[in-house]
């Protein structure tokens, strides 16, 4: 039985549905991250801010690795657009969401996360806390901890926790 | 070699394996594929564990293990089987944003 929870962005309803209550200020600015995502996406994966979307298969084997992604890249990007296109509707609407939507909310999130983390190079020890004010990319690390935050509430809200 | 490694401390110990041409040129068939998951500094552990466990099937005590193998030794296998099995995994891995790749299991 899911419980209710008190104070997450992301909250299981009844019947195996879910609510995010973001404001909506805080929709419409995830909206243009992930307008921006779509934008980088559309320049293609050879695009090194995504190098962690489009990872290699056959780490050993360069001909194969050359082979696999001729037939799969299209398809991870055209999945990657779809997740896009929910997660947009998701946005746009305060309307309870099922566990499909919300799947797709979470990739989508996931995506933003890496490309953001990419472009800040974060390492094994970095931490957005750890981030002083005064750093040019400050208002970066923010949004990379914002995001982690609406991640770990989206995943607990998927696997029916309760805390 | 394509692979930007990501700049963590894990990384050092993570030796890639070397490409043994001559191996490879003698594949067996029947020989099964691994998928590994790489560590990643930007993935989070909750993520990579709930997306084991969507994908695979596999209950929460195994996910946690392997994503913590993943962690903690800078890589896992998460799952084996024929070829085209394993590239099915290494897509829905990469699908979810897991840096994943595959070999032969020799």
């Amino acid at each position: 039985m899911k419980r209710r929870k008190r104070d997450g962005p992301v909250v299981a309803r009844e019947n195996d549905m879910f609510e995010i209550t973001l404001s909506a200020d805080d929709r419409s600015t995830l909206l243009s991250f992930v307008d921006q995502l779509s934008e980088i996406l559309a320049m293609g994966p050879d695009d090194a801010r995504l190098r962690r979307l489009f990872p290699t298969a056959y780490h050993e084997n360069p001909e194969h690795d050359a082979e696999y992604q001729g037939y799969m890249r299209d398809e991870l990007t055209q999945s990657r657009a779809a997740s896009i296109v929910v997660v947009k509707e998701v946005l746009e609407s305060t309307e309870l969401i099922t566990a499909a939507q919300l799947h797709a909310f979470m990739t989508v999130l996931n995506n933003l996360r890496l490309v953001l983390g990419t472009l800040l190079d974060v390492g094994e020890d970095d931490f957005e806390d750890d981030i002083d004010e005064n750093d040019p990319s400050f208002g970066q690390w923010q949004l990379y901890g914002y995001l982690g935050w609406l991640l770990e509430w989206t995943i607990s809200a998927l696997s029916g926790e309760d805390n | 070699m394509i692979f930007i490694a990501p700049s963590g401390s894990q990384q050092t110990e993570v030796a890639e394996p070397s490409v043994d041409i001559a191996t490879d040129e003698v594949v067996d068939l029947q020989v099964p594929w691994v998928v590994i998951v790489w560590n990643d500094p930007i993935n989070l552990m909750s993520y990579v564990s709930f997306v084991l466990q969507k994908l695979f099937g596999y209950p929460k005590a195994k996910a946690d293990i392997l994503m913590m193998d993943v962690h903690e030794k800078g890589r896992a296998v998460v799952s084996n089987g024929p070829r085209e099995k394993a590239e099915i995994d290494v897509f829905r891995l990469h699908e979810h944003g897991l840096w994943a790749t595959m070999q032969q299991d020799t």
